[in-house]
């Protein structure tokens, strides 16, 4: 197979010309790990359906660039970008562009947000390739920590803007949640402008017992963009994650979600809603792993498949022995507006304990006709009746939105973007 | 109001119309009664423009303009309501939205502005007690977990808003209890007027002891094999159809 991969010459040339600071030594080692490992192909099981040549042309060509000039340059022309979400969701805002902060970091009672390299915070994680790449790329990044007991009274924003002007960017958020602390968290994806790019993100968080973490993800990005997110969460005793994604934009995105479930009483929720048109490819794989039970975890995602776009869910759920009582629900459900619209879907149950519940179900349907026909004798367009038929099915998701603040932004992208799903059906 | 002339429909190539005629004039009711399977769903689905019945033969006119020319939200706009056998479960449409879209594409269709939030709320209230149902019924999803019953009374709400000139009631009174039953007429007659008519297909004579029909028809093997007036219900109540299909064969 004639897969494009990294340049490594040229990667190992870039890391060693980065600037000598507190991640030097990280990223050289990365790079060489990386060396061994490359990017995954589509000869992986867990990487069958979803080809990153575009992103490793993408990252060599900004390996090229580097090389040529040194690298970042910022962009500034995205204020309106940037009132459009802030005016519209109440959150502390942080700005990360091409993975480097860009904004004042806010004053939070109990939180502490500081700059990854700058302040101490734990090891940079992930042994899997995508996180050694951003490791061995890494010159910045988000690092939050929410002492014991802190409850904010509003959700953390970041607002991360990838500018197609860079041909790739690296983009790393941690996260600590201190003992019984509350943290909401909402992250908003944009692109500067129109064009190519490849953005490889790592956001990592860690609850400690009885701490609750609310994530919502807002990817709404160039049509031409890449991109390759690892979410991964550790649950300590009677600790929460709740966490949204969805996924309006993109050429190609794969999200990995793996949840950890390592202390009893311990509770995940994912949901997930992906809608796709034109040659849009989005690939949810997640995990929950039921390290010890009691614990529970529940996850709906929803896809609105349309042109002859290609999505892709898997959801694997592994219940380590002797973590009885563990509760697990998953579903998966997809509404296909086109006939050449194509969705993977599969459920993967690894069950090693016995006292366990563990239900699964997929469908994948059409519009109904009868109910479209029902309300058109109401007097309601094909097109309208189409819209609420179709906006229903991706509503369900918004009730179970971890961060309110974030409702109604969220209702109005996504009406905008269903409208241009059932325009373009074909 | 309503002529349909030999009018022959089919669904799955198999006819189930076969050269069905029928007049309804303003201001009168009729009522359509005749066995199971007989076709008379097939012709309210048909006047309603259900894609899957293929017209074959035949004319379906309204007001004067040709209905089979046009798309099922055209006749409704144009005036055609119709109350389905089997109301269909929408879930996560909020009723109170459908109500209030039905209402506004009528009234744009017409030329006139979008209702008034207010005067909508007001109106259907209004129509809800007449028909004793909850007003929690607006914020549920459309039909969606009723009962039997409470979706026959949902499809009334729905002729009560839109205010139709023919209201096409297929079967609306089965699956109700007494009180739901009297509820339902009222709102039938309540509609009742010069230059509105309404046609109910129904198997039972109780309803009709409530809306007092001017005509009574048999459709039987997708045809009408007889008409009369409201004696032919009682008649058909206490005889069955077999005589009527025997004589119309002789
Ligand atoms: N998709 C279909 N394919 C084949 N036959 C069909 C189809 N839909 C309906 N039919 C048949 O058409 C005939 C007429 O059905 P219709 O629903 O109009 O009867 P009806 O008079 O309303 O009966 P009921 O009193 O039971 O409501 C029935 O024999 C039915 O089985
Ligand atoms: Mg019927």
């Amino acid at each position: 197979m004639s897969a494009t991969a990294i340049n490594q010459d040229m990667l190992l040339a870039v890391v060693e010309a980065m600037p000598g600071d507190k991640l030097a030594e990280a990223r050289r080692a990365a790079a060489f790990r990386f060396a061994e490992l490359g990017f995954p192909t589509v000869g992986q099981e867990d990487w069958k359906y979803t080809n990153l040549s575009v992103a490793a042309e993408l990252g060599n060509e900004w390996l090229d660039a580097y090389v040529a000039n040194g690298g970042q340059e910022s962009d500034s022309r995205t204020g309106n970008l940037i009132a459009a979400v802030q005016n519209r969701i109440d959150a502390y805002w942080i700005i990360l562009r091409d993975g480097f902060v860009d904004s004042n970091l806010p004053d939070v009672d109990g939180i502490r947000v500081s700059r990854i390299a700058e302040q101490g915070h734990r090891p940079l994680e992930g042994a899997d390739a995508m996180s050694v790449f951003n490791t061995a790329l890494l010159r910045d990044g988000l690092y939050v920590r929410a002492e014991p007991g802190a409850v904010p009274d509003k959700p953390i924003g970041i607002l991360i803007i990838d500018n197609p002007e860079n041909a790739m960017s690296q983009t790393r958020v941690m996260i600590d949640s201190g003992e019984n602390s509350h943290l909401r968290i909402v992250e908003c994806c944009l692109s500067s402008e129109a064009g190519r790019q490849f953005t490889n993100s790592i956001f990592e968080a860690d609850l400690a017992d009885g701490a609750t973490l609310d994530h919502v993800r807002i990817q709404n990005r160039d049509e031409a963009h890449v991109s390759v997110n690892k979410l991964s969460a550790k649950l300590r005793r009677d600790s929460n994650f709740n966490h949204n994604s969805f996924d309006l934009g993109g050429a190609l995105t794969r999200n990995d979600v793996n949840a950890e479930i390592t202390g009893e009483g311990a509770s995940v929720n994912l949901n997930g809603l992906y809608l796709a048109a034109g040659d849009q490819h989005i690939d949810n794989h997640t995990s929950i792993v039921h390290g010890v039970g009691p614990s529970t975890s529940e996850e709906e995602y929803r896809g609105i498949l349309s042109g002859r776009s290609r999505c892709v869910f898997n959801g694997k759920v592994i219940v380590s022995p002797g973590a009885d009582g563990t509760d697990s629900r998953q579903s998966n459900h997809n509404l296909l507006l086109s006939d050449r619209a194509e969705i993977d879907t599969k459920p993967e149950l690894e069950i090693y304990a016995d006292d366990v519940k563990c239900a699964h179900g997929a469908t994948v349907g059409q519009l109904d006709e009868t109910a479209l026909f029902y309300l058109r004798t109401r007097g309601l367009g094909l097109d309208h009746a189409r819209r609420i038929i179709t906006r229903a099915f991706a509503a369900g998701t918004l009730s179970t939105l971890a961060v309110a603040e974030c409702h109604d932004y969220l209702a109005d992208v996504l009406d905008q973007r269903l409208a241009n799903l059932i325009d373009a059906k074909q | 109001m309503l002529e349909v002339k030999n009018l022959k429909a089919s669904i799955g190539g198999k006819e189930i119309l076969t050269g069905l005629n029928l007049s309804v004039k303003a201001g009168e009711v009729h009522a359509i009664m005749g066995p199971n399977g007989s076709g008379k769903s097939t012709l309210a689905q048909v006047i309603a423009g259900h894609a899957d019945y293929e017209v074959t033969s035949g004319a379906v006119e309204f007001l004067g303009k040709d209905l089979l020319d046009l798309d099922p939200e055209e006749r409704a706009r144009e005036g055609i309501f119709l109350g389905f056998q089997y109301p269909v479960e929408i879930p996560g449409v909020n009723n109170a939205y459908l109500l209030k879209a039905a209402v506004n594409a009528k009234r744009k269709h017409h030329g006139m502005d979008e209702i008034d939030a207010f005067e909508f709320l007001k109106l259907a209230r209004e129509k809800m007690t007449m028909l004793g149902m909850d007003p929690v019924f607006l914020n549920r999803g459309v039909n969606e977990g009723f009962s039997g019953g409470e979706k026959k009374r949902n499809e009334i709400l729905q002729m009560a808003m839109l205010e139709p000139s023919l209201a096409i009631l297929d079967e609306t009174d089965s699956g109700l209890d007494i009180d739901a039953l009297k509820a339902v007429a009222n709102g039938v007659n309540s509609l009742r007027d010069p230059e509105r008519a309404i046609v109910l297909v129904t198997h039972y004579q109780r309803l009709l002891d409530y809306i007092e029909p001017d005509y009574v028809h048999v459709l039987s093997g997708g045809q009408i094999i007889r008409s009369g007036d409201k004696s032919l219900a009682l008649e058909l109540e206490d005889r069955g159809y077999e005589w009527v299909v025997e004589a119309a064969s002789a």
